[in-house]
């Protein structure tokens, strides 16, 4: 047996042992304090639980202290302990309409990925469009971003990977050197991070803040609506990420023969298209329609749990499939955010806090999208994006009630930039697995993320600034 | 007869050290064991994240690991390949080992293992500002290290 000797300073080594019983510790004092401090002038004692509870979440949301999910399952026992709401009411927000959309929604991307359909079409394309450096360039990032309107952005990073890691490896591209490869691992994660805020199904973080919005509210934002708005913000970045990612990494290889046969030779080992394929497309297809179109009269989340049971009435996939191609810890993290938003809004903790942190020095809705949306998006850079909405959104919320403004735009103002973060391999999967690869450097992804981040921002303000009125949309 | 030993790793690769570690080898008559190190700090970093907060389950998040994990010991035989190309070309004795884990403890392994005289390692350049709020791994190991280490920067 081999015994190492620590040799590090004793008070050093107290002191990181110790670190995480202080840090649990501090937090139950922090909650402490806060529930009893004397309640302040226009807040209620249900107000000022739900803000301590909101100040634990999110201290261990951006820490990440306890996994995601833990930390909603602390805030939903939590609040009906404090009484801030009851028993009954707060288990059932965790059914809400959003948290069975984000169920059916995975379901259906697993079944999507199962099948192979996606694989298939990703190497059609690039095997066709592949043929020069910036053609299979641009076939990666839009790829990446188009399967990303449609499946979640993170199945469709784990999905391309190995299929660009061995366009790498054959055209063998230095790791770490070569400025194509550097190109294509951020093409393949940009493309999923714009493409994945296109629609709903893009990432669950949408669904969610939708969800809050209705439990708050009772406004809610359908399918084609949301897409409506925020489709042209997506094609506006899509143009600027394909000249930054030509413009920072300008390719540094001509002859694209030996793509061509990693394309073949993985095309030859799928084989021919076959039923199975076909019905998940279909019912994929059918079931994106019904979302778009039916979205409001039959509900999303009823769309797509009847696709579900279509998948196994028609045996296109089995449970044991599935069970490994959906990640349930997340779900729970989604019902605990949308329980903790509406204790926050129906407890007046949310309208008290905008009013603490703002006052009355901003009237103006545009500003106060900016600002929004400035936070959301230097916030996701360094924690989850779905932790980012969980912890603006009852603010936000907040806020446009208390300025009288429309609280959708406060939601299109956080739930759109949370899915932007471009700079750090720690902002989201996608990032993490391009620089997984080797190829590209945590500093190269900085460098190009921080420009276009910036520009993100810029985008979407400009857009609504510019676009929102033309659609109707009365800032 | 004298052991060198040349450390590599996923994150750290230079022909230069390979060029200097194969000289030394011929130059002391020593036999040349080069280890490569596969960092696992990364793909656990990866795994974690989908796991945490990603939308994927298990089986695709697993496979995804494995892929990256695959590319990796890929790499290694092929940084390996070309040193133990080069022992041949200067008639060096050579052994291989791979490995995964710990930069630091893997290596100090290796060379009390092998009873190695002269360790060379890569240290990646960093700025100032990372400098002086960590340590570097190569750092940890010439402090660690019981044989002589020498160092190139890449």
């Amino acid at each position: 047996m081999r015994i190492e000797i620590d040799r590090r300073p004793i008070w050093l080594i107290i002191i990181l042992r110790s670190f995480r019983p202080i840090f649990f510790l501090t937090i139950g004092l922090i909650f402490f304090y806060l529930i009893n401090l004397p309640t302040p002038d226009g807040l209620t004692i249900q107000g000022q639980r739900a803000i301590a509870l909101f100040t634990v979440c999110l201290i261990l949301w951006v820490t990440g202290m306890l996994p995601l999910a833990i930390t909603s399952l602390l805030a939903i026992v939590t609040v009906p302990l404090l009484g801030i709401l009851d028993k009954k009411e707060t288990y059932a927000l965790f059914g809400n309409e959003a948290v069975f959309f984000i169920l059916g929604a995975f379901i259906l991307s697993g079944a999507v990925m199962h099948s192979g359909l996606s694989g298939r079409i990703a190497l059609a394309i690039m095997n066709r469009f592949g043929g020069t450096p910036k053609g299979l360039l641009a076939s990666i990032f839009l790829l990446a971003s188009a399967l990303s309107f449609f499946m979640s952005e993170h199945a469709v990073a784990a999905m391309l990977f190995p299929i660009v890691l061995d366009i790498a490896k054959g055209l063998n591209l230095r790791p770490g050197r070569s400025n194509y490869a550097k190109s294509l691992f951020l093409a393949l994660a940009w493309g999923c991070i714009i493409g994945g805020v296109a629609t709903f199904l893009g990432g669950a973080r949408v669904p969610l803040a939708v969800g809050m919005l209705k439990e708050a509210t009772g406004i809610t934002i359908d399918f084609l609506e949301y897409t409506v708005i925020v489709f042209p913000t997506v094609v506006m970045l899509l143009v600027i990420g394909y000249l930054g990612l030509t413009r920072f990494f300008p390719p540094d290889i001509e002859d694209m023969h030996l793509a061509k046969t990693v394309f073949e030779r993985k095309m030859k080992e799928m084989g021919k298209i076959g039923y199975l394929e076909y019905a998940v497309g279909a019912v994929m297809a059918a079931t994106i329609l019904f979302w778009l179109f039916f979205g409001r009269s039959l509900g999303i989340a009823n769309i797509a749990i009847v696709s579900v049971v279509g998948l196994f009435i028609l045996k296109l996939v089995r449970w044991k499939d599935i069970e490994e191609y959906v990640n349930w810890g997340i779900i729970l993290m989604y019902g605990g955010a949308i329980t903790l938003g509406a204790a926050m809004e129906k407890s007046g903790a949310a309208a008290w806090m905008a009013n603490a942190a703002i006052g009355n020095g901003i009237s103006s809705p545009l500003v106060v999208i900016a600002i929004f949306s400035l936070l959301t998006i230097l916030l996701t850079e360094g924690m989850s994006n779905a932790a980012v909405i969980a912890i603006l959104l009852p603010v936000g919320i907040g806020m446009a009630s208390r300025f009288n403004m429309e609280p959708r735009l406060i939601t299109y103002a956080i739930a759109v930039p949370a899915g932007l973060a471009f700079c750090f391999p720690m902002s989201t999967p996608a990032n993490a697995i391009a620089v997984s690869s080797g190829y590209i450097t945590t500093k190269d992804m900085a460098k190009a993320g921080i420009v276009m981040m910036i520009l993100a921002w810029l985008v979407f303000n400009l857009t609504a600034r510019f676009y929102w009125p033309i659609i109707g949309i009365r800032l | 007869m004298k052991n060198i030993l040349l450390i590599l790793s996923t994150s750290r690769t230079s022909q230069d050290a390979i060029e200097y570690a194969v000289g030394l080898a011929k130059k002391e008559k020593a036999k040349l064991v080069v280890l490569y190190i596969i960092e696992t700090e990364l793909t656990n970093e990866v795994f974690d994240k989908f796991t945490d907060i990603g939308f994927i389950g298990d089986k695709p998040s697993t496979e995804l690991t494995e892929a990256i994990m695959r590319e990796y010991r890929q790499r290694g035989y092929e940084e390996m390949g070309k040193v133990q190309i080069r022992a041949m070309e200067e008639n060096v004795d050579f052994d291989a080992v791979t490995t995964q884990g710990d930069f630091v403890e893997k290596a100090v392994e290796t060379i009390e293992r092998y009873k190695i005289d002269t360790a060379v390692a890569i240290k990646r350049k960093r700025s100032a500002f990372w400098k002086y709020f960590s340590k570097s791994m190569v750092d940890e190991l010439i402090e660690q290290a019981p044989c002589k280490v020498e160092v190139f920067e890449e």
